[in-house]
């Protein structure tokens, strides 16, 4: 197992490393995000008192995926721990994208980091449409220049909805379309979330480059499923579900890997983070920013203590936050 | 507020981390202060530094530092002293029987209290009687709304002169518990709800416990819907936790009596606790879903059942 911590500096000690990062026009203050659908800021505001909106622990806010019209999500059951981690078959719940621009769009917009809004789609015409909605909302708010503050991400493959989504995600055609045709009505940063439930993932990233993608985001979960042990049938209502945490790492390390050789934009890196070791990992695989899923679920403080640990990683190793990412790839 | 407390090992970080509001927000470390086994429960008693008090019928994440499982495990919090907070768990899977095992002195991460609880002063100041119903490892909760409902009933009804603590007196409200158990093992559990009782008691709460069983090893054969059937009067308000079966039952018994309240403490099975994971959603009358650690998990049985 990888030990940053006790390995020797290559380069020299180093004064208190620079953990913030350019991610499009967006200014992160530092690598970490949270995965969209893990991280409800203002429920977490309403329980433990609005210090969290005013000090968020991630750099950038990446709230639940957005659908067009409301959605009352999957049946229950909908969670289940596995082995190192867990399954759910959420399947996106929400209020709609009105609602979204109504009510939640201003206190998002309101946060004191940047944003990375989550849309989700049944069809390439859905996309647009929540791209651009969502894009003279934000024309129409006092930001002027919201680009530097709202950036967009195309959830091109949740495991947990029956058509478009997912099943776009894992065509590398249909994700260049659909790429494409949002790339036209989104000017902000835009990026794709895709799908690891595929033979090739980079060929899915390199479509989405193609398409003008201004960054990856590697992986939403993986597609499982979970037996009740008292009946012998599927667990989840809605019998297939998402894995996610520490169990599918190795795998979602493999996916940010295979993209940093075959695409240049950024990558976001996601799946199984819960300590220091795996933002590392992650970084050097070529994630350039990583988010935190199911692992702040427990502890929604944990990217803070990431945060700052990071910080004591590369200060001990010499190294910045620029110069580890990719550092796996490097010969020598 | 704990914070700069020498024994305090919550996680703090600096920079843009939380400071100001103290620890509130973030999951605290506690230590094991004593462990006991009532038959096939154990109570669990946590010191948190940091601890905010809960609301009867509020819950918190458990999980022990260090743990074999992935997710926190959601409890209610049973009773509450200071910063000594005690659950109730019946090991039934391997997060349950990690935690029941542990020892003294054992850390244990802990982030809550969550959830809405229960009005415990709108309980109180209603003439009604409340009538509380458990089952099984469902009493959880009630310890701690006794000792609320006993502190609010002292504020709001002070004792006729010559009646001090320790005398029950008719001014506050009255409270039926009823408890129903699969088999004496598990009724063992009671005991927590007699101490609880017993102190309420003192406090100048009028309570009244009868316990069923299934099998009838202890107290009445039968369920606790039984005894129900037998005490239920109109104007009655419900405090129920318990299997799904036994609430869906226990809101047809009421159906049937005019004028009875009812709020259900839900259940579960849940990430995160807060409201971001939306794993935890139970379908309500309306046919909508409602998440039990956010907008629960106390709900009306109008909510769950309607009608």
């Amino acid at each position: 197992m990888a030990d940053y911590l006790s390995s020797t500096a290559p380069g020299g000690s180093a004064p208190t490393p620079d953990l913030s990062v350019q991610l499009g026009p967006l200014r992160l203050e530092h690598p970490l995000i949270n995965a969209s659908g893990t991280m409800e800021i203002f429920e977490l505001a309403e329980t433990f008192g609005p210090d969290i909106l005013q000090r968020p622990p991630v750099a950038a806010y990446v709230p639940k995926t957005v659908t067009l019209q409301p959605r009352a999500g999957n049946p229950p059951p909908r969670i289940l721990e596995t082995a190192g981690g867990m399954i759910n078959s959420v399947g996106l719940p929400g209020e709609g994208l009105e609602a979204f621009i109504r009510n939640d769009l201003p206190r998002v917009l309101a946060l004191p980091c940047p944003v990375i809004l989550s849309v989700g789609g049944f069809s390439l015409g859905e996309y647009v449409s929540l791209a651009g909605g969502l894009r003279e909302a934000l024309d129409r708010s006092v930001y002027k220049d919201w680009t530097a503050r709202a950036g967009l991400e195309l959830n091109v493959s949740c495991p947990n909805v029956h058509s478009g989504c997912a099943s776009i995600g894992a065509d590398p055609g249909e994700t260049e379309a659909v790429v494409r045709a949002v790339r036209s009505v989104w000017p902000g940063l835009l990026v794709v979330k895709l799908t690891p439930n595929v033979a090739d993932i980079a060929q899915v990233g390199q479509a989405a480059e193609a398409a003008g993608a201004d960054a990856l985001c590697a992986v939403n979960s993986y597609k499982g499923l979970v037996i009740d042990r008292r009946t012998l049938k599927p667990y989840l209502g809605n019998v297939v579900g998402g894995l996610s945490g520490p169990a599918i790492k190795p795998l979602a390390l493999r996916a940010v890997y295979d993209l940093f050789e075959r695409v240049k934009v950024p990558v976001i890196g996601v799946g199984g983070v819960g300590a220091v070791e795996d933002v590392l990992d992650f970084m050097a695989c070529g994630a350039k920013v990583v988010a935190v899923g199911s692992c702040a679920f427990g502890d929604p403080y944990v990217a803070c203590s990431l945060r700052e640990e990071l910080s004591k990683a590369l200060c001990d190793r010499g190294l910045s936050a620029a110069e580890v990412v990719g550092y796996a790839h490097f010969r020598g | 507020m704990i914070e700069g407390e020498a024994d305090c090992l919550v996680q703090q970080s600096p920079g843009s981390c939380p400071r100001g509001g103290g620890n509130w927000g973030r999951r605290l470390l506690g230590r094991v202060a004593a462990t006991e086994r009532l038959g096939s429960m154990v109570r669990l008693a946590l010191h948190v530094p940091g601890w905010r008090g809960a609301r009867a019928g509020q819950f918190a994440l458990l999980q022990p530092e260090p743990s074999r499982c992935f997710l926190a495990r959601a409890f209610s919090v049973c009773d509450e002293a200071g910063e000594t907070v005690s659950f109730l768990i019946a090991p039934v899977g391997e997060g349950t029987r990690e935690l029941s095992s542990l020892s003294v002195g054992a850390g244990v991460w802990v982030l809550g209290p969550l959830g809405n609880g229960f009005d415990v002063d709108g309980l109180v100041r209603s003439l009604d009687r409340t009538v509380v119903v458990a089952g099984g490892v469902g009493l959880a909760p009630f310890p701690l709304l006794l000792a609320q409902m006993a502190v609010h009933c002292r504020d709001l009804y002070p004792h006729p002169a010559g009646a001090g603590p320790g005398t029950a007196t008719a001014a506050g409200p009255e409270v039926l518990v009823l408890l129903g158990f699969r088999d004496l093992e598990q009724a063992r559990g009671a005991e927590v709800m007699r101490q609880a009782a017993k102190r309420a008691e003192g406090a100048g709460l009028r309570l009244t416990l009868e316990i069923a069983t299934e099998d009838g090893s202890h107290g009445n054969a039968g369920r606790v819907t039984d005894l129900l059937e037998d005490h239920l009067r109109s104007g009655d308000r419900l405090a129920v936790c318990g299997p799904e079966l036994m609430a869906s039952a226990v809101w047809q018994v009421c159906s049937r009596i005019p004028r009875v309240q009812v709020w259900f403490n839900l259940e579960g099975n849940m990430a995160c606790g807060v409201g971001s994971c939306h794993g935890c959603v139970v379908k309500m009358a309306d046919g909508s879903y409602a998440r039990v650690c956010h907008e629960g998990p106390v709900f009306s049985g109008s909510e769950v059942f309607g009608g």
